[in-house]
């Protein structure tokens, strides 16, 4: 099966402000099993992309939170998941483009990344 | 020694006044500054107090004073970004232990005294001055500046500090509630986010002389680049992110036309500077810089939010004030540092003061030329709240370093820095202050 | 769903006239002058002595709007994006009151177009002044 993980950064991941539950190890652990990985923040996509080359991890895609919908036109695959800290805006948006959606407790705590 | 808020004689309000009576005899000299957090960590040696204290002493240290020479304090006592210490929080026991308490446990955490820096700066031992401005550096700058020069006293220092708590900017408190009171309901019922009235006249704006959203684009990615030549800044610190294009233009709106960069980042931080004659700032160790004016905005909008003419009209106005009572026009502008969070009405403040020439409706064809510090006509050389985060003093402390020669990276290279503007924050509601290298 | 109000003595009038679909607006009688918000003194004369409230004819004109993508309050965040017009009265145009204009579209607002008053109940029952363009 072929999936798509989008990863909110701030209050999300271990290096986001603030920190959250999923670490850099389970974005990499997702790769090795051939999900799609990349971030959806509100960060500038151009500091997005900086981020993943900094730590040196690889990715697919760099995103804005309200752009979800677009990110699934440009890639085909059978599952699409994004996790986020906010309600508001990552919830909603994920379920408004049709995104399975995970707090990053329960992201850090699932099988796709572990 | 109890310490209120400056009268309102202090101000200079209206148009028709002249030349202010003390151009070039008060000069700031000194700046300090903390450094910058997103959060407050809750450590003692982080909280608004210890910083204001740290900002305080560098911009003493900065001047070279002895701080026995320091006979005024004038600093603004909110230090809130919009973040409350909840009443159902136990107090930070551990922080009010580490310093010397007034009456209110929350002094120092999440507001803020003389009184309590005083207990907590045994060095300033002759204070004899002191008075509170309310809520902007630019505020405190008009009346420490009007004090100096009404010999209230001589030496002052200046200060204004910014906590910010855990959580998120404005969703506790009333928000989060089912009910809210009559009064605050008629304006607060639609959900309008704070950048919603600036977003209005920005919108306004378009619809009026043609223009649009992503004609700011160079404005941004300008003040953005600044603030990263501002190492006391936020994003300098903390995050070196610039923006492109493509950042700014598909960013998410917060209010639309009002998008997320178009609004500033609330940080924690403060800042002090040491304002003196200017016969004592000779001696002093920084070259001084003089004031030439300073000015003040107390317009009331009629309705609930300000029109585009009643922005217009006021800025037009500050423009007029500012001028009038430096004794200058805008050809002896180097440079201009006004105000820029929320980033929609910087061009108001430009246009209002007919920077380079440019009138109402002209600002952003100017953002397309060149702005930068290298240029003939900078725009934001501090790069702003939207370079370095929300402070409203990024702008003062850069037109200071400008006229210094100081501002490292920042340093205007297409003009010579010899005048220059700063102040903010609303086109309805603001204070300015003319700083210049020479006293006349 | 707007959140529900609770009139304080300033406003009271505002909300029981709201609650009865009138919309009444305060002015001061010296200066023949109407004001909103409501306050404890004319923004003209600074007197409060003069103060009464007088019912307008509830209708208006959209001057201008945004759409909030992004909205503090809680109970409203369901709702977005929406749309939050300023409504110029037009027994004053200087008179203003917010409006999410229930019926018009998001971010397609008719700038300009002719609107009248309608009372909407918040999370409490109170009915709050809402307005709906005029065809
Ligand atoms: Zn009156």
């Amino acid at each position: 099966m072929t999936i798509l993980i989008s990863f909110d950064i701030d209050g999300t991941m271990e290096i986001g402000d603030p920190a959250g539950a999923v670490t850099l190890e389970m974005v990499k652990t997702a790769r090795a099993k051939g999900i799609i990985t990349g971030s959806c923040s509100d960060r500038p996509m151009s500091a997005q992309r900086a981020i993943w080359e900094q730590y040196g991890v690889e990715y697919d895609f760099v995103c804005y939170k309200h752009l979800l919908s677009d990110l699934k036109t440009q890639f085909e695959v059978e599952e699409y998941y994004h996790v986020g800290d906010r309600d508001d805006l990552d919830r909603k948006y994920a379920i408004q483009a049709g995104f399975g959606f995970f707090w990053p407790d329960e992201a850090a705590a699932s099988p796709l990344l572990l | 020694m109890a310490t209120g808020y400056a009268p309102s004689s202090m101000y200079r309000s209206r148009e028709g006044m002249g030349i202010w009576e003390h151009k070039g005899k008060v000069a700031a000299v000194g700046v300090g500054h903390s450094p910058t957090e997103r959060r407050w960590d809750e450590r003692p040696e982080t909280s608004v107090g210890a910083w204001s204290i740290m900002a305080l002493r560098n911009a003493i240290a900065d001047a070279g004073v002895e701080p026995d020479h320091i006979d005024g304090i004038v600093i603004v006592p909110e230090t809130t970004t919009g973040a409350f210490w909840p009443d159902d929080k136990p107090l930070p026991q551990d922080v009010i232990n580490a310093f010397v308490q007034t009456d209110d446990p929350l002094d120092g955490v999440a507001k803020l005294s003389v009184e309590w820096l005083l207990k907590n700066m045994p060095e300033l031992t002759n204070i004899n001055y002191s008075v509170y401005a309310p809520v902007c550096m630019s505020n405190a700058l008009n009346v420490a500046a009007q004090a100096v020069g009404d010999g209230l006293a001589h030496t002052v220092l200046v200060l204004k500090a910014w906590h910010n708590l855990e959580g998120r900017y404005y969703q506790g408190g009333q928000n989060a509630q089912d009910a809210i009171g009559g009064t605050s309901a008629i304006r607060s019922l639609w959900g309008a986010p704070a950048c919603y009235g600036t977003a209005l006249q920005f919108a306004e704006y378009c619809r009026k002389y043609g223009k649009d959203h992503d004609m700011m684009t160079p404005f941004i990615i300008n003040s953005r680049r600044n603030g990263l030549m501002f190492p006391e800044g936020y994003w300098a610190q903390h995050r070196p992110e610039e923006l492109t294009p493509e950042d700014y233009q598909l960013a998410r709106w917060i209010a639309k036309p009002a998008n997320l960069f178009d609004n500033d980042i609330p940080i924690m931080c403060a800042a002090s500077y040491l304002f003196t004659t200017a016969e004592r700032a000779k001696d002093m160790k920084q070259k001084p810089v003089y004031v030439l004016n300073h000015v003040d905005s107390d317009a009331v909008p009629r309705g609930l939010t300000p029109t585009l003419d009643e922005v217009e009209a006021e800025c037009a106005l500050t423009g007029r004030k500012i001028y009038e009572g430096a004794g200058i026009t805008a050809a002896d502008l180097s440079f201009e540092n006004m105000y820029d969070g929320f980033t929609q009405f910087h061009q108001f403040h430009l246009e209002g003061l007919g920077y380079r020439g440019i009138g109402f409706g002209d600002a952003l064809d100017f953002y397309q030329t060149d702005i930068s510090i290298e240029g003939p006509n900078p725009v934001s050389p501090s790069g702003g709240n939207i370079g370095s985060g929300r402070s409203r003093f990024w702008m003062h402390t850069d037109s200071i370093q400008q006229l210094q020669g100081r501002a490292g990276g920042r340093q205007i290279t297409g003009v010579n820095a010899e005048i220059g503007v700063s102040g903010g924050p609303m086109p309805l509601g603001g204070n300015y202050t003319v700083w210049s290298a020479t006293p006349d | 769903m707007k959140q529900g109000v609770i009139p304080d003595e300033l406003t009271a009038p505002f909300w029981s006239a709201a609650n009865e679909s009138k919309l009444v607006i305060q002015n001061c009688s010296r200066c023949d002058r109407l004001q909103h918000p409501p306050a404890q003194d004319c923004g003209q004369c600074k007197s409060g002595e003069n103060l009464e409230w007088k019912e307008m004819n509830g209708t208006g004109h959209i001057y201008n709007y945004g759409v909030v993508h992004d909205c503090p309050i809680r109970l409203l965040q369901d709702d977005q994006p929406f749309n939050v017009a300023v409504i110029m009265l037009d027994d004053d145009p200087g008179i203003q009151m917010y409006s999410h204009l229930p019926g018009t579209p998001v971010d397609d607002v008719p700038v300009g177009a002719a609107v009248e008053v309608v009372f909407e109940k918040s999370a409490n029952g109170q009915k709050i002044p809402e307005w709906k363009v005029v065809n």
